[in-house]
């Protein structure tokens, strides 16, 4: 048996107050009466003191001795190893996670009680059911793993920073955590990582299958839950609507009917109705035409164990026409031209230009800003920094395709068909004169090749941009091809420009920390940002240090908007993610008092409660031999 | 005399008590009592044949005439009746709050004087595990005072043995009297044979148990050396509320037996409380009767 808390031996001095207590209770108060035979009939006693009359003294203070050894050991915390529990070095990672928020049960006056409370008093349970000697160490997995109590004896400590965290909405990085826990582990005698977690949709399983120091603890039973794990929106250009992807996953043992709600800037747009099978899913694909542009707001009409993945947000953006810089040889212009002009709408006719490449070189960048840039036989001496663009039989350095030579009439093979910018692009027949032959020193998308492997189209992504290159001159090739490439061109147009904001993503998780994608101009100090929720607009300034910014208030969800200079960019922040949402723990094989060796109880409750119990029992039992005169 | 014990307040209770006690029991002017013996009054009682040696004088010669049978007349007897007051005065007696001594004096002076001032003889006996010589054959008022000095003068203290001291009454005083006996009784056996004696003299026997509060309701708890107040003795007990349950239970049962033992043997019996005033106690026994009626 170990003491959690030695210092009570200290209390071991109570006992020889006991018996200075017994001894003063030997010392009589004096008091005459009338007549003592009368009391000494009563009470049937004599003068004549048995040897069972000294021994009910002695009865009374081994009694006495035995509670107050029991509330010592008590005050104590014990912990009962019967040898088998060695002191070791603890690191313990409570599982922050959206779904360790999901309602375990239901309080009375409207209060619940969630897996993280559980984890709490799971943490509790854990200190207190080990030896005192054991070192412990508090990380909180939520969006990012951090310490929250470094290595330390003091159990109150751990129990405090436990307190102190605040509950997280989004992920969890359970294998940061982990790999955190075992780099500070390292050196350390006897390690232990404890996880306390949901067991989040297996992975803790994952991690203690990878690493045997790793014991889970996985807490909770509730699985009633149907959540939206996605909620996407892409813009079609040609119909001009919005597609919006959802998906909802639903994490019961039972099938589940509800529906699902769409809200448009705060109108219902569409009600879907849903039936999800036990532990599956649901997706639909739905079309919205908000060419202005909306917050879309999806929500599950039903009420589960976890809230935060019934409603989801989207930015669904204003639908507009390209514009289009052609920057080409003046004499091949026209084919380019009339190839745009019958895209309408997808161009912008208007906005649309046509240029050298000495006009575009000698122009300002913001000059020759467009959605769409394309370089036909000509590149510029310095690619823009970000954009999308098409070249035509040259493109800059900064593309990584080295020419190799020329190939003589290669044939051209489709090798990405079912890739969006190849959607009705036909080259069954095309018949090439010559064609560079180019090796590619990065990873691209080939979108055709030649027979002996050279690349004739090809897609190059880089973060901010994106290149569609063509590897030989559209003006030499054969008319199919020249019927061909105004699809090609259409699909570019359609796919690559992007209604998407050049400054921030469309989508972030709970918890993430909002970065621009770019630097920001020079003339951007500081940036406004508005929670769009429905009781109003929050806002908050944010400020701009070395063209970035970091805006970290995302610990709830909701649409966001972003006053970056004269651009105003929107975006959402959701938990959307089916790990959170599958709620329904996996039972653990072993129990964690058998991964963790914790302290036996005693009489079904910990060490000492148990002790406690004893030693309000053995009061009663005093009291009544006392009143009884079974003892003195 | 005017000591804490019989001050003036004390006298003028006695005369009131006696005014009272003139009212409802002593009828006549002259401390008169009827006794069973048959003898010479005015008042007739029965006849009997005549039988040789009775007095000529007490034959019936009307009924002669009539029957022809000589019988006489028998009076009921007029005679004296001692008031004889036996008080305790042991140690167990000299305890309490009000003290019980002192109470019992009071009422011991108090039944005296209106055993006086009726013509009576009355007297004052103390007694322990002896009888006191006492002060007895008192007669009318003035001799109040005298009693009142020696009652102040009376110490407790010592044992009680109650047949001892009956055997040396009924030794000391032949004629059948009124015994008032004042104490507390303790040691219920003793005192039964003690008034058994006294019951075979013809003694006209009241019984007044005295009681303290503390007695009746000990305020005591928890480890305790109790302390005899007459032996000295002690005893080491640990006081609890169901023990002093059974304490009262069994003092009730002790003052029930003796209130039972007295209705028997149709004796007067009377519990006097310390803390009840002499005065009213007395007043109550008055009015009930049967203790000077």
């Amino acid at each position: 048996m170990t003491l959690l808390a030695p210092w009570a031996l200290w209390f071991s001095a109570v006992a020889a107050g006991v018996v200075a207590l017994y001894l003063l209770k030997i010392k009589r108060r004096r008091q005459t009466v009338p007549a003592l035979d009368f009391w000494r009939q009563l009470v049937g006693q004599t003068q004549v003191r048995s040897l069972f009359q000294r021994l009910k003294r002695w009865l009374s203070l081994a009694l006495w001795l035995l509670i107050v050894t029991c509330l010592i050991l008590a005050i104590g915390n014990p912990v009962l190893s019967f040898g088998r529990i060695k002191p070791q070095s603890i690191a313990v990672i409570i599982d922050n996670s959206a779904s360790m928020q999901a309602i375990e049960q239901a309080l009375e006056e409207g209060k619940t009680e969630t897996r993280f409370t559980e984890a709490l008093r799971a943490l509790n349970d854990l200190t207190t059911r080990r030896p005192v000697r054991d070192e412990w160490l508090l990380i909180d997995a939520a969006h990012e793993a951090r310490v929250i109590t470094p290595w330390t004896l003091d159990r109150k400590s751990i129990h405090d920073g436990a307190a102190a965290i605040r509950p997280h909405g989004g992920t969890a990085d359970l294998s940061g955590a982990a790999a955190l826990a075992a780099q500070l582990l390292e050196g350390k005698k006897d390690p232990c990582i404890v996880v306390l977690s949901d067991g989040a949709d297996g992975a803790v399983e994952k991690l203690a299958k990878a690493d045997a120091r790793i014991a889970p603890w996985i807490i909770g039973t509730a699985d009633d839950n149907l959540g939206i794990a996605t909620l996407k929106v892409r813009v079609h250009r040609e119909e001009s609507m919005h597609y919006v992807y959802v998906r909802v996953v639903n994490a019961s043992p039972a099938a589940v009917e509800s529906q699902l709600v769409f809200e448009a800037d705060g109108t219902t747009v569409a009600v879907e109705p849903l039936a999800v099978d036990a532990g599956g899913e649901w997706e639909k694909t739905i079309t919205f035409s908000q060419p202005n542009g909306a917050v879309l707001r999806a929500w599950i009409d039903r009420a589960d164990a976890l809230a935060d993945d019934n409603e989801a947000f989207a930015i669904l953006p204003p639908i507009r026409a390209a514009a289009v810089l052609l920057v080409t040889p003046l004499a091949e212009s026209f084919f380019f031209e009339q190839a745009l002009t019958a895209m309408a709408p997808l161009v912008d006719a208007e906005n649309s230009r046509t240029l050298t490449i000495e006009e575009f070189d000698a122009a300002a960048a913001s000059a020759v800003s467009a959605d769409l840039a394309i370089f036909n036989n000509c590149a510029p001496a310095k690619m823009p920094a970000s954009g999308r663009f098409v070249f035509v039989n040259r493109w800059p350095a900064e593309i990584p395709a080295k020419v190799n030579g020329l190939l003589e009439r290669p044939e051209m093979v489709l090798t990405s068909r079912d890739h969006p910018l190849m959607r009705f692009v036909s080259v069954s027949s095309v018949a090439l004169v010559k064609a560079h032959d180019v090796t590619l020193s990065e990873r691209a998308t080939i979108l055709a090749e030649s027979n002996d492997g050279s690349p004739l189209v090809f897609l190059h992504e880089a973060p901010d941009r994106q290149s569609l290159c063509v590897a030989f001159d559209v003006m030499e090739s054969d008319l199919p091809f020249r019927n061909a490439f105004p699809v090609l061109l259409r699909n570019t147009v359609a796919h690559m420009v992007s209604e998407q904001s050049l400054w921030i993503a469309d989508q972030y998780h709970v918890g993430d920390v909002i970065t621009p994608l770019r630097a920001l101009p020079s003339d951007v100090t500081a940036v406004d940002v508005a929670r769009l929720n429905q009781t109003g607009v929050n806002e908050a300034r944010t400020a701009v240090e070395r063209g970035a910014f970091a805006y970290a208030n995302t610990a709830s969800r909701g649409p966001l908007r972003f006053t970056i200079g004269d651009d105003i960019a929107y975006t959402a922040v959701n938990l959307a993610d089916a790990t959170e949402s599958r709620i329904a723990i996996v039972k653990p094989e072993k129990t964690p008092a058998e991964l963790l060796a914790l302290s036996d109880r005693l009489f079904g409750t910990v060490p000492w409660l148990a002790l406690a119990a004893i030693a309000a029992t053995l009061i009663g039992v005093e009291w009544m031999t006392y009143h009884h005169r079974w003892t003195e | 005399m005017a000591s804490a014990l019989f001050d003036k307040d004390f006298l003028k209770k006695l005369e009131y008590l006696d005014l009272i006690a003139r009212r409802l029991v002593f009828g006549r002017q002259q401390a008169l009592r009827q006794s069973v013996k048959k003898g010479a009054s005015i008042e007739f009682k029965d006849f009997r044949e005549y039988s040789p040696g009775d007095d000529p004088r007490t034959v019936d010669w009307s009924v002669y005439a009539r029957l022809g049978e000589l019988v006489i007349k028998l009076f009921r007897q007029e005679e004296e009746l001692d008031l004889w007051v036996l008080m305790d005065a042991s140690g167990s007696m000299d305890f309490g709050e009000p003290n019980k001594f002192d109470q019992a004096r009071r009422i011991a002076a108090a039944l005296a004087y209106i055993g006086m001032s009726n013509m009576d003889s009355a007297g004052v006996t103390p007694f322990t595990s002896e009888l006191a010589e006492g002060r007895g054959k008192l007669r009318g008022r003035g001799r109040v005072f005298a009693l009142l000095d020696y009652l102040t003068g009376v110490k407790s203290g010592g044992k009680t043995d109650l047949q001892a001291v009956i055997r040396a009454f009924v030794s000391r005083v032949r004629r059948p009297s009124m015994v008032v006996l004042i104490s507390d009784f303790y040691g219920l056996e003793t005192a039964r044979q003690a008034i058994d004696q006294l019951r075979f003299f013809k003694h006209q026997i009241y019984v007044i148990q005295m009681a303290s509060p503390w007695e009746l309701d000990p305020p005591i708890r928890g480890e305790l050396r109790l302390i005899d107040t007459e032996t000295s003795g002690h005893e080491d007990l640990t006081i609890t509320d169901s023990m002093l349950r059974r304490y009262k239970q069994a003092l009730d049962k002790f003052s029930a037996e003796l209130r039972g033992y007295s209705m028997k043997y149709s004796i007067g019996y009377s519990l006097a409380r310390t803390d009840i005033p002499f005065e009213e106690f007395l007043l109550k026994v008055l009015q009930r009767g049967g203790l000077v009626a």
